[in-house]
């Protein structure tokens, strides 16, 4: 489980996060949702200790992030994290040099799932098939915690649709993942947790599959209360 | 083989054509300035006696032998050296910002390896120490090669040869690269690496708190600048030559000491709890 | 199998609506095997945990049954089956009537149109 307890952040005078508490449990599928410059990559960054917190506490499975938990848990930024002049296939070969996470196996089926050519070069690729390769190196490491940053922004239909179908698949089976959108259509059936942030705060977390049982209402229907009052 | 040492190797390939090329410049134009000082010198010769009917000694009275140091005090000779020197330092700060911006995002990467990321920066330190070695490398294979180079091209009777050890010693920017003892070799580059770890510290400051990093950067420079010449301070404005040199070297051996090993202290305390993407 | 879910039921209920339906219809045939939830959530597009409950939904109702590691199995018992048909009726022939209330049609002339357009229609899908 990943417990993040009252954070706050502070970008220069800009108080970002005003004590965000929640927590994501592995096996379900947690979406912070959000306008953009609320703080939603703030609070991946700040679990992956790529940003300090001003005060709170972000525990994974009950200890502070240390440089083991790298293999337990990984981040989807929503910009590729490898270098332009590598190949798809260098780049794969990267993450099995430095990670004992890393499954070639599965990395080679997302390389057939997604149709990408191990030869090309991570400058040439579009839009959407950087997105994919971004998320290829991300899943085909064996972690327990998943952090996606807006896997579906800007990127062409087809490849958000694949990209759907990653959540519905033995890929994230059993893992707990964490994705941030501001764009919930693609994916309202696709999640479990709902935390909805607003002004560096949670103000309304819920399950969505019991909103609809219990108040019949859809995830874009409790956001339009929330952020039109 | 063990993660710090696969990310000194990425970090050598990182910045391989680079340096492939600044070898290349340097072995072209060194060997051109062999070549042009050369036969600068046997042309002059040529018009003294041919021309000018001067006899040999006469020449060599009103010239002078050619010798070695005239290759050195070339641009030809000195540009490469130059140019590698200022290539390397640019690098230094290239090598961490270069992972920040751009199109990638590489240093998320590099901050989530499952390693300690003391290692990639000891890693990145490493490999600008290993280009300076091996550039310093180069010239020492250079030289023999471009002083028989020399000793083909102009007679023994209008030359005065040079030992490797007097080539550099006539040379002071020579020197500073290529001590003759290998007590002064590990002093230069011992201050060498400390002075990389300082930059990289000042780097992880600006890089912790941006445009308040700058001043906490200069002060930290400050700082280890004071600690390390604190011996040097103190035996000419309080103690008046107290010591002996080799007390003062002792002195200076520590306190370089705790600058290094103060400057990774504060840079991984930077990595580890105040760094962001 | 793939369908397009409303956004203000919940996606495990209608999975299992979807299922009735298939029964109902002899798509599903008494002791078929079906998907695994895992193959379930993917052909649908839906989160395995929903997958997971509707099956637990219907293992509870008796819609499915589990033996052992086996994959789950459509029922074989009448009683439920038949039920399924019944719900389904009735569910349908209960909207169905609070939509013609409103506009007030005497049953006489409801009962008329309605056998005029069903046989239409048959006829026109047993003529395709």
């Amino acid at each position: 489980m990943i417990e993040v307890k009252d954070i706050t952040k502070k970008f220069g005078r800009k108080q970002v996060l005003r004590g965000v508490t929640f927590t994501a449990a592995k096996g379900e599928i947690t979406c912070l949702i959000g306008i953009n410059g609320v703080g939603k990559t703030t609070i991946l960054n700040a679990i992956m200790a790529l940003t300090p917190i001003n005060s709170g506490q972000i525990l994974i499975d009950g200890a502070k992030i240390n440089k083991k938990s790298y293999e337990k848990i990984t981040f989807i930024p929503d910009a590729i994290t490898m270098l332009p002049q590598m190949t798809i296939g260098q780049s794969m070969q990267f993450m099995q040099d430095f990670y004992e996470s890393w499954n070639q196996e599965r990395a080679t089926e997302l390389l057939g799932f997604f149709k990408l050519k191990p030869e090309e070069k991570i400058s040439s690729l579009s839009k959407g098939n950087t997105a994919k390769v971004n998320l290829l190196l991300g899943l085909a490491l064996d972690v327990d915690y998943l952090l996606m940053d807006e896997p579906f922004s800007g990127i062409d239909i087809f490849s958000r649709e694949q990209i759907a179908e990653v959540f519905t698949s033995h890929l994230v089976e059993d893992r707990g993942v964490i994705i941030t959108t501001h764009e919930i259509n693609d994916i309202e059936h696709l999640i479990d947790q709902v935390i909805l942030l607003d002004d560096g705060i949670v103000v309304k977390a819920f399950n969505s599959e019991e909103i609809r049982e219990n108040e019949g209402k859809s995830v874009v229907d409790v956001m339009r209360e929330v952020y039109q009052q | 083989m063990n993660r710090y040492v696969k990310l000194v190797n990425f970090e050598l390939g990182r910045f391989m054509k680079v340096y492939i090329a600044l070898i290349g410049i340097t072995i072209i134009s060194q060997l051109a300035a062999v070549i042009v000082v050369s036969k600068s010198y046997l042309n002059n010769a040529n018009q003294a006696m041919n021309v000018d009917h001067m006899a040999i000694e006469t020449f060599i009275e009103q010239y002078g032998r050619m010798s070695f140091n005239d290759v050195t005090n070339s641009i030809f000779f000195i540009g490469p050296i130059a140019l590698c020197i200022v290539t390397l330092l640019i690098y230094s700060l290239f090598i961490w910002y270069r992972d920040w911006f751009g199109k990638n995002t590489f240093i998320y990467r590099l901050l989530m390896l499952p390693t300690a990321r003391l290692n990639v920066y000891l890693a990145k330190a490493s490999a600008i120490f290993l280009f300076v070695l091996g550039l310093v490398g180069l010239q020492i294979l250079l030289l023999p090669l471009e002083r028989m180079i020399l000793q083909w091209m102009v007679p023994i009777d209008l030359r005065w040869d040079l030992s490797i050890n007097e080539m550099i010693r006539n040379f002071d920017r020579l020197g500073i690269m290529l001590p003759y003892s290998i007590a002064e070799f590990a002093i230069h580059y011992g201050i060498g690496f400390m002075a990389v770890i300082v930059l990289f510290t000042i780097i992880m400051f600006e890089r912790c708190y941006r445009l308040k990093g700058i001043l906490l950067g200069i002060g930290y420079g400050a700082l280890a600048l004071i600690v390390f010449f604190l011996p040097v301070f103190v035996q000419e404005f309080m103690l008046y030559n107290y010591f002996y040199p080799e007390e003062l070297f002792m002195l200076m051996l520590v306190t370089g000491l705790l600058v290094t090993a103060g400057s990774i202290w504060m840079s991984n305390h930077l990595l580890t709890r105040k760094i962001r993407v | 199998m793939s369908v397009s879910f409303n956004k203000r039921d919940p996606v495990y209920i209608q999975v299992v609506r979807q299922f009735k339906e298939k029964i109902a219809t002899g798509t599903f045939e008494p002791g078929q095997e079906i998907p695994s939830r895992r193959e379930l959530a993917n052909q649908l597009k839906i989160n395995p945990n929903t997958a997971q409950r509707a099956y637990k939904e219907m293992e509870e109702e008796g819609l499915i049954y589990t033996e052992g590691n086996n994959p789950s199995r459509i029922t074989k018992d009448e009683h439920v089956l038949a039920a399924v048909r019944g719900e389904l009726l009735e569910e349908a022939v209960d909207s169905f009537i609070t939509s013609i209330r409103r506009i007030q049609v005497p049953f006489d002339e409801l009962v008329e149109v309605m056998k005029e357009k069903y046989q239409r229609q048959s006829e026109e899908e047993g003529g395709k």
